[in-house]
């Protein structure tokens, strides 16, 4: 008999989303939607505020990436306003931006996604979490805790608010940083490193192997992939041009201030979320699983995708050997996480970087602002994707329209994808448990929305 | 016995748990006296059984409620764990008093539908989304508008020092207090009266802050320099149990995330009513009402009325 | 025939001028509406717009705040502070979708009885014209329904 099963909501992700699938009468999918069910109105609501307010009003679209919005929303007002950040007002925002991301990933994968590989999607689910990994490992989950916790106490010491920064300002940052404050934090992101450079050790003795083994081909889909690259064509979180890779390797780059020419948005009646897809390659929009259209995904595993190389040495040999492996592009979904853990050594190695620069202590770190009339996009690589901030001011300075392309969305059409695909493989003539349908969301999970 | 507790976010962006996570190796203790039984953000515990919408939770003694109420969806989890929790926090300042979200207040729905499913570069539909997503409420509420509140924390997010202390005096069964006192009231500006400021400068610039001639650590108050700080009308508290205001030390101007000083305050119309009365023209400033940028539930911000009373 | 509306006015008097017009106006028995609900207070600088609000939350159609003229302030700048105040309350009762027309701040000296009937008369006038002022929290869930 015909039947909906509901995942409602999805857990162990950010946001409210929630899985529903459609059973035929002979108990297999005919239809899966995920629904993206929040919708705040963030574009709206700053309508008539003074743009240099923005980076601290937006920043509350998401909790656990509040940095990125609020970099990429410094970004775009500096454009409205033509200035342009002394070099050291820029070190210091990529450097927060960058630890940002270091702590990100730890988050996600060991306390968010890594509990299902720790475990089994089929173990009890009140286990099945980072409060089980303390009872079960406790050695590997107080390392964990402290080393997410010294990340976040790396960006908390200087610039205090770390949920929700106010530390960066329209024409650069607030304040500059301190030779003793740049010895800590060099002593501190190394250890930082040390540890990403064990979670890689470690989830590639014991999880990766297991994608194959438990999960072939969970949620595999074919698409093309977008993410930032410096002038060198190589990653780049902070700034860049944006790279849009079709499903075949091939790739065209352009400026974030050229999004429109490229990317749309598609409005679907079951999601506030909207569908965005790659306009350019003229082939419309389609979620058919069989022949789909248009469809790019974003996040970890795109970044290291478009990107031709990593700048810094140990995540380039972490690269290479991911890519012969997996190839380029590597399109199987749950290697989210493995191209998760490369970054998570990149930006460690880039933290050091950027605070060995001997630049970032200069104590020039703002430029003066003006306000005027002007268009404004600001684009920085947030954990779940390339984020887009588009922004237009009046003469005073007053916002009066914005458009934004947050990192999660550009992931909805293929999240779609990967979990219709993942309820036909998984669910048979009205066969299915919690197990299975852990395994559907663990799908979800995979892009860290 | 360790305490249950069960979490749920609504209109929420997941600060506030992830404030609860940053209390950093104090989790450790904290999970020795409370067990976590139900909470989407980290463990795998649904809303009810598969293919039920009606929601169904299990018996908490604490509920942590982040977010306001924007959909019929958030008011019924509300309701929910109103039902299975004996008490509920209302866990950050979307909770409390609406939020940053409760911006949407001053518009009315369809202009928020109208708005953000026709920008440039969204391809033309002819509806909205309609189907399965649940369907959005009148207004932005915060959370006792709609279900008894226990203790309050505001703060956006919560410092965990506050989190860590309001479990503990529940596990303990103390009575929690907070700061009754402004952000001011701690600040360690230096303030020389009323100055000469009748204008406020937008934050294009930022404000002075130096070590002093003498070399000791200081900085004139930014209100005296002439810059709107809502310290004044800001409940103080958010630098935890130890450190000062957290902006005011990232030498930044306070913009009021912790809420009005008493509960029921209006945020703008106090923060008005004390530069007006100190001759500070109000009407220098391009824009006021996001002076109740974290605190326009409870009716205080509403849609421009389109036609006027008549 | 619907009864006429008769809307309820609440009034801060400041006790050295206004009131004690308010008092010549009656004792000369010039002829006003009865709508106002004088509030006595020592001076308008002491009303805080909070109050004002809380008038209106509490159901008043219209508030006026009346003391002494510019200059003849017992506590010297009193009603300046109260001017500007006005000012405030203005702004905020227009967001917040109050006419701004429901609230007025006039100065009566204690000899201005006549001034005094006359401006109840036509503010009660005004207010009329206005109609009730719905409070708004009736758009909100019943408060009973509170769990
Ligand atoms: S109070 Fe702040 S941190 Fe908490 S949910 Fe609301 S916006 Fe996020
Ligand atoms: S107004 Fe701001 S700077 Fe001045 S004392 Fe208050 S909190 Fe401190
Ligand atoms: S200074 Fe003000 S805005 Fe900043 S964290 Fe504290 S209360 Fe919030
Ligand atoms: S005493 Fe009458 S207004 Fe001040």
């Amino acid at each position: 008999m015909a039947k909906v099963i509901n995942i409602q909501p999805i857990t162990r992700i950010e946001g409210h989303a929630s899985i529903h699938i459609q059973l035929n009468d002979q108990g297999n999918v005919q239809e899966t939607k995920v629904a993206f069910k929040s919708l705040r109105g963030f574009e709206k609501f700053v309508e008539g505020k003074p743009a240099e307010e923005l980076p601290r009003i937006v920043s509350r679209i998401c909790g656990i990436c509040p940095w990125m919005h609020h970099i990429a929303s410094n970004k775009a007002v500096d454009a409205c306003f033509n200035v342009t950040p002394p070099p050291a007002g820029n070190l210091l925002r990529e450097l927060m931006l960058t630890i940002a991301h270091i702590e990100d990933k730890l988050l996600h994968f060991f306390f968010l996604a890594g509990a299902d590989f720790f475990w089994g999607p089929e173990y009890d689910f009140s286990v099945r979490n980072i409060m089980g990994l303390v009872k079960a490992n406790p050695e590997l989950a107080e390392k964990v805790i402290r080393m997410r916790h010294k990340a976040k106490m790396v960006l908390d010491s200087f610039s205090k608010k770390t949920i929700h920064p106010v530390a960066g300002v329209p024409g650069g940052f607030v304040k500059p940083l301190s030779i003793e404050d740049r010895k800590i934090f060099i002593d501190n992101v190394n250890e930082l490193l040390e540890f990403a450079l064990f979670a890689l050790e470690y989830a590639k003795k014991n999880v990766f192997p297991k994608f194959d083994e438990s999960y072939p081909g969970l949620g595999e889909i074919t698409t093309g992939f977008i993410g930032m690259v410096d002038n060198k064509g190589s990653l780049n979180l902070y700034d860049g041009n944006i790279r849009l890779m079709k499903p075949d390797g091939t790739s065209k780059e352009f400026r974030p201030d050229e999004y429109l020419d490229h990317l749309a948005e598609k409005v679907v009646p079951f999601s506030y979320g909207k569908f965005p897809y790659a306009k350019s390659w003229g082939e419309g929009f389609s979620m058919d699983l069989d022949a789909p259209k248009g469809i790019y995904r974003s996040n970890t595993l795109a970044r290291i995708n478009v990107a031709d190389q990593i700048a810094t040495p140990r995540a380039q040999a972490e690269l290479e050997e991911f890519r012969d492996l997996y190839g380029r592009p590597a399109q199987s979904t749950l290697l989210y996480h493995y191209a998760r853990l490369i970054e998570e050594v990149y930006t460690c190695e880039r933290a050091i970087e950027i605070l060995k620069d001997p630049r970032i202590i200069n104590p020039e770190v703002r430029a003066k602002v003006e306000p005027c009339a002007g268009r404004g996009v600001g684009c920085v690589e947030a954990p779940r994707g390339t984020l887009i901030h588009d922004y237009t001011t009046d003469e005073k300075g007053l916002i009066t329209r914005v458009n934004l392309i947050v990192g999660t969305t550009h992931n909805l059409a293929p999240i779609n994808l990967s979990v219709d695909r993942a309820a036909r493989d998984l669910i048979k003539n009205g066969v299915y448990d919690d197990a299975i349908l852990n395994k559907i969301e663990m799908a979800v999970r995979a892009y860290d929305p | 016995m360790p305490i249950k507790l069960a979490g749920e976010s609504l209109n929420a962006c997941s600060g506030c748990e992830i404030s609860i996570l940053d209390m950093g190796e104090r989790l450790l203790k904290l999970l020795e006296f409370v067990s976590i039984i139900h909470f989407p953000l980290l463990m795998d515990s649904k809303q009810g059984k598969n293919n039920s919408r009606i929601v169904k939770l299990p018996k908490a003694d604490v509920g942590l409620i982040s977010g306001s109420i924007k959909t019929d969806e958030h008011l019924e989890l509300a309701l929910a764990m109103r039902d299975s929790c004996d008490f509920i926090v209302a866990l950050g300042t979307c909770a409390t008093h609406g939020g940053i979200p409760a911006l949407a207040n001053s518009f009315h729905n369809e202009d928020l539908l109208e708005y953000c499913f026709n920008t440039e570069g969204t391809d033309k539909t002819d509806g909205f989304p309609s189907h399965i997503v649940p369907e959005l409420l009148d207004a932005c509420y915060a959370l006792d508008e709609h279900i008894n509140v226990d203790i309050f924390l505001p703060g956006c997010p919560p410092h965990p020092d506050h989190i860590f202390r309001a479990l503990q005096s529940i596990d303990k069964n103390e009575s929690f207090s907070q700061s009754k006192k402004s952000v001011c009231d701690n600040c360690p500006a230096t303030r020389d009266g009323k100055g000469q400021v009748k204008t406020l400068k937008r934050a294009l610039e930022l404000p002075r802050w130096h070590a002093g001639d003498d070399k000791k650590e200081g900085f004139k108050c930014f209100l005296e320099q002439g810059f709107l700080c809502m310290g004044p009308v800001t409940r103080g508290g958010c630098g935890g149990d130890k450190e000062h205001a957290r902006c005011i030390m990232t030498q930044i101007p306070c913009r009021g995330c912790y809420g009005p000083v008493k509960k029921e305050s209006n945020q703008r119309l106090s923060m008005l009513n004390a530069l007006a009365s100190n001759g500070i023209d109000i009407s220098s400033l391009p824009e006021t009402l996001s002076m109740l940028r974290f605190s326009g539930g409870h009716g205080l911000l509403r849609p421009l009325p389109r036609i006027k009373e008549s | 025939m619907p009864s006429r509306f008769e809307p309820i006015i609440i009034g801060f008097l400041c006790n050295w001028c206004s009131y004690t017009g308010a008092d010549l106006a009656g004792v000369a028995r010039l002829q006003y509406p009865p709508n106002l609900r004088p509030i006595r207070v020592m001076c308008t600088g002491m009303v805080h717009p909070d109050l004002v609000m809380e008038a209106f939350s509490q159901g008043a159609d219209g508030v006026m705040i009346m003391g002494c003229h510019p200059g003849e302030c017992h506590y010297l700048e009193g009603n300046t502070k109260a001017a500007v105040r006005a000012k405030v309350i203005s702004v905020i009762l227009q967001d917040i979708g109050v006419d701004p027309n429901r609230f007025e701040l006039k100065w009566i000296s204690s000899a201005e009885g006549s001034v005094f009937a006359q401006l109840i008369t036509d503010f009660t006038m005004r207010i009329q014209k206005l109609g009730p002022h719905k409070v708004k929290s009736c758009e909100y869930r019943d408060r009973e329904t509170i769990r």
